[in-house]
């Protein structure tokens, strides 16, 4: 236990003085503020597709909520699957693909992917990890200190999001109109993506661990990884989320990262460490 | 005690086998040279030891201990290819979180002293990434120092150092080992240097180990020679090849006649027929010229 907490202790301290770290920081914080004020900027804009002559117009956010979450996903209601019901809802749901539902906090699981296999690679390339095995360090302390500073980076970044969200929203001129979802499925839905967040930083450590010193190698796998899980996001953690959802994404967070550590911990236990 | 003992040890990348049935003694307290080509599996030894590596097969004891016991692996300090050290951080911090993870209490002050023994404690704040060569090694040294401990494994520490820190690695190396008792397992290509410290040698071609020896029997094996100047060295040297079996023109110029025979006698040799000698003298050849002969041997074989 000592051992591992002075696993974390390094680690979180190496994470406050990464540069990285503050540049993901910044980046979180700019993109919502350039997307809103872009977006607004853009609105009515009409543009034609020169092969097809299909011309798009430019929609504007509504809400500058937006950016964070829709109402609708997979309300859940003590255990039971709430579908949404209105045709609306599912278009704001999954499958519409345009720029507001692809272009919003949602990114940031894909920028925690950079940030966490760019993590784990420095230690395998710069030897720490070496030192750190010679010693007989657990594996399991080692892929449990490096999800959870993936976890407490991508809960950063997505706390710098939503103040973007705020800035850019009062730039643009957009309302803070929540809706239905009022602001506790707000404070709600920002709970559910951090916990969700634990699932992904699992995964991309695991990336990580198996890619080792090919950081680009664990990038395309955790990218590849996170693709295929990236409509689950806005379905687990809707604007309107409620207890359910925080608790699901918990849950799940806690043992997707317990199960994906292990899977983790086998990978360094069983190949080479250099 | 012996502090490593490998038996049989195997080791293959994909067809390539890397380490071939290995055998390694390395007594308690010794400072083992251990030598080989490029690629002859010097740093996969070295990582199989340290638990980097999984091996093929073969055992690995350290200090009587198998080398996944905690106990046994808890005493090693490592310097194999980098320090692993973080470019962004300054030497200091990154001593501080080798000492932390190494569990060591009043770890400020036992870093201070593993700068001071490598000569560094006045470049402590320097960021790593702004460190020449030379200094990483010695972190790297520094850092393997921490914690006392028992058995050092260093790979190539003393490249990219300057001749004066070649000189400290030295003193270290030696003080270390009298006074802590410690064992130290290094790899070098300068055998030059390693040859001024080393107790024991390790010769290690295409992954097996092809023989192992102390200081003395090297020593022992090493063949004397007599070398000398002359005047005109083409005339010498055809003299001396019609009278002495093997005779050589050496790379520092001179004329080395390895046949068992005095000076005298070759000097006597040499007036008869008119030559005039400018120096004259005896040696034994030096670890390089020995390891280099025998890999030609092997070669030929």
């Amino acid at each position: 236990m000592n051992r591992y907490r002075t696993m974390l202790r390094t680690d979180m301290r190496r994470l406050f003085t990464s540069r990285m770290f503050y540049i993901m920081l910044g980046i979180a914080l700019a993109m919502p503020i350039a997307i809103l004020v872009m977006t607004s900027s853009l609105a009515g804009t009409e543009m034609k597709n020169q092969q097809t002559g299909e011309v798009t117009v430019m929609e504007n956010f509504n809400s500058a909520w937006e950016i964070i979450g829709t109402e609708g996903g997979f309300k859940l209601t003590g255990g039971e699957t709430e579908k949404p019901e209105s045709s609306d809802h599912a278009a704001a749901m999954a499958m519409n693909m345009d720029m507001r539902s692809m272009c919003n906090i949602n990114l940031i699981f894909f920028m925690l992917a950079v940030f966490v296999c760019c993590f784990v690679g420095d230690d395998f390339r710069s030897g720490y990890a070496k030192n750190l095995f010679t010693l007989r360090a657990k594996k399991g302390d080692y892929v449990l200190s490096k999800t959870l500073v993936g976890f407490f980076a991508g809960a950063a970044m997505l706390i710098m999001f939503f103040i973007g969200a705020v800035i850019g929203g009062g730039i643009s001129g957009l309302s803070f109109d929540l809706g239905n979802a009022g602001a506790d499925g707000l404070v709600m839905c920002m709970l559910a993506k951090i916990f969700l967040m634990g699932v992904f930083a699992a995964i991309y450590v695991l990336a990580g661990v198996f890619a080792k010193k090919k950081t680009w190698l664990s990038i395309l796998l955790s990218l590849g990884a996170g693709m295929l899980l990236f409509m689950m996001i806005p379905m687990m953690t809707p604007l309107d989320s409620n207890m359910m959802n925080v608790f699901m994404c918990l849950a799940g967070g806690v043992l997707f990262a317990l199960g994906i550590g292990q899977g983790s911990r086998l990978i360094l236990k069983k190949t080479d460490l250099v | 005690m012996n502090a490593i003992e490998i038996r049989d040890l195997r080791k293959s990348f994909g067809s390539k086998q890397a380490v071939r049935g290995l055998d390694m003694t390395v007594p308690e307290g010794a400072i083992y040279g251990f030598i080989g080509e490029n690629g002859s599996g010097k740093s996969t030894t070295e990582k199989l030891l340290c638990g980097l590596m999984i091996p093929d097969g073969g055992t690995v004891r350290l200090f009587g201990r198998a080398c996944t016991d905690a106990e046994a692996r808890s005493k090693i300090g490592v310097l194999i290819e980098a320090p692993g050290c973080f470019p962004n951080l300054s030497l200091w911090n990154n001593m501080m979180i080798h000492a932390a993870d190494l569990g060591i209490e009043n770890a400020g002050r036992e870093v201070a002293r593993v700068l001071k023994t490598v000569r560094m404690e006045g470049a402590a704040s320097n960021k790593f990434k702004n460190c020449s060569l030379g200094m990483k090694q010695r972190i790297g040294i520094a850092m393997a120092l921490l914690g006392a401990p028992r058995l050092l494994v260093l790979d190539e520490p003393i490249n990219g150092l300057d001749a004066d820190g070649m000189r400290i690695m030295r003193e270290v190396l030696t003080d270390i080992t009298k006074s802590c008792k410690c064992t130290v397992l290094i790899s070098s290509h300068i055998l030059t240097e390693l040859e001024k410290i080393a107790t024991h040698y390790g010769i290690i071609r295409g992954g097996e180990m092809i023989c192992e020896m102390t200081a003395e029997e090297l020593d022992a094996s090493c063949r004397a020679y007599t070398a000398l100047k002359a005047a005109d060295m083409n005339r010498t040297k055809l003299l001396l090849s019609s009278r002495y079996s093997r005779v050589e023109e050496a790379e520092d110029g001179y004329i080395r006649i390895y046949d068992l025979t005095t000076a005298e006698d070759i000097a006597g040799y040499l007036y008869e027929n008119g030559v005039t000698i400018q120096e004259i003298g005896q040696s034994k050849i030096n670890l390089e010229e020995y390891y280099i002969d025998l890999m030609n041997e092997r070669r030929v074989q």
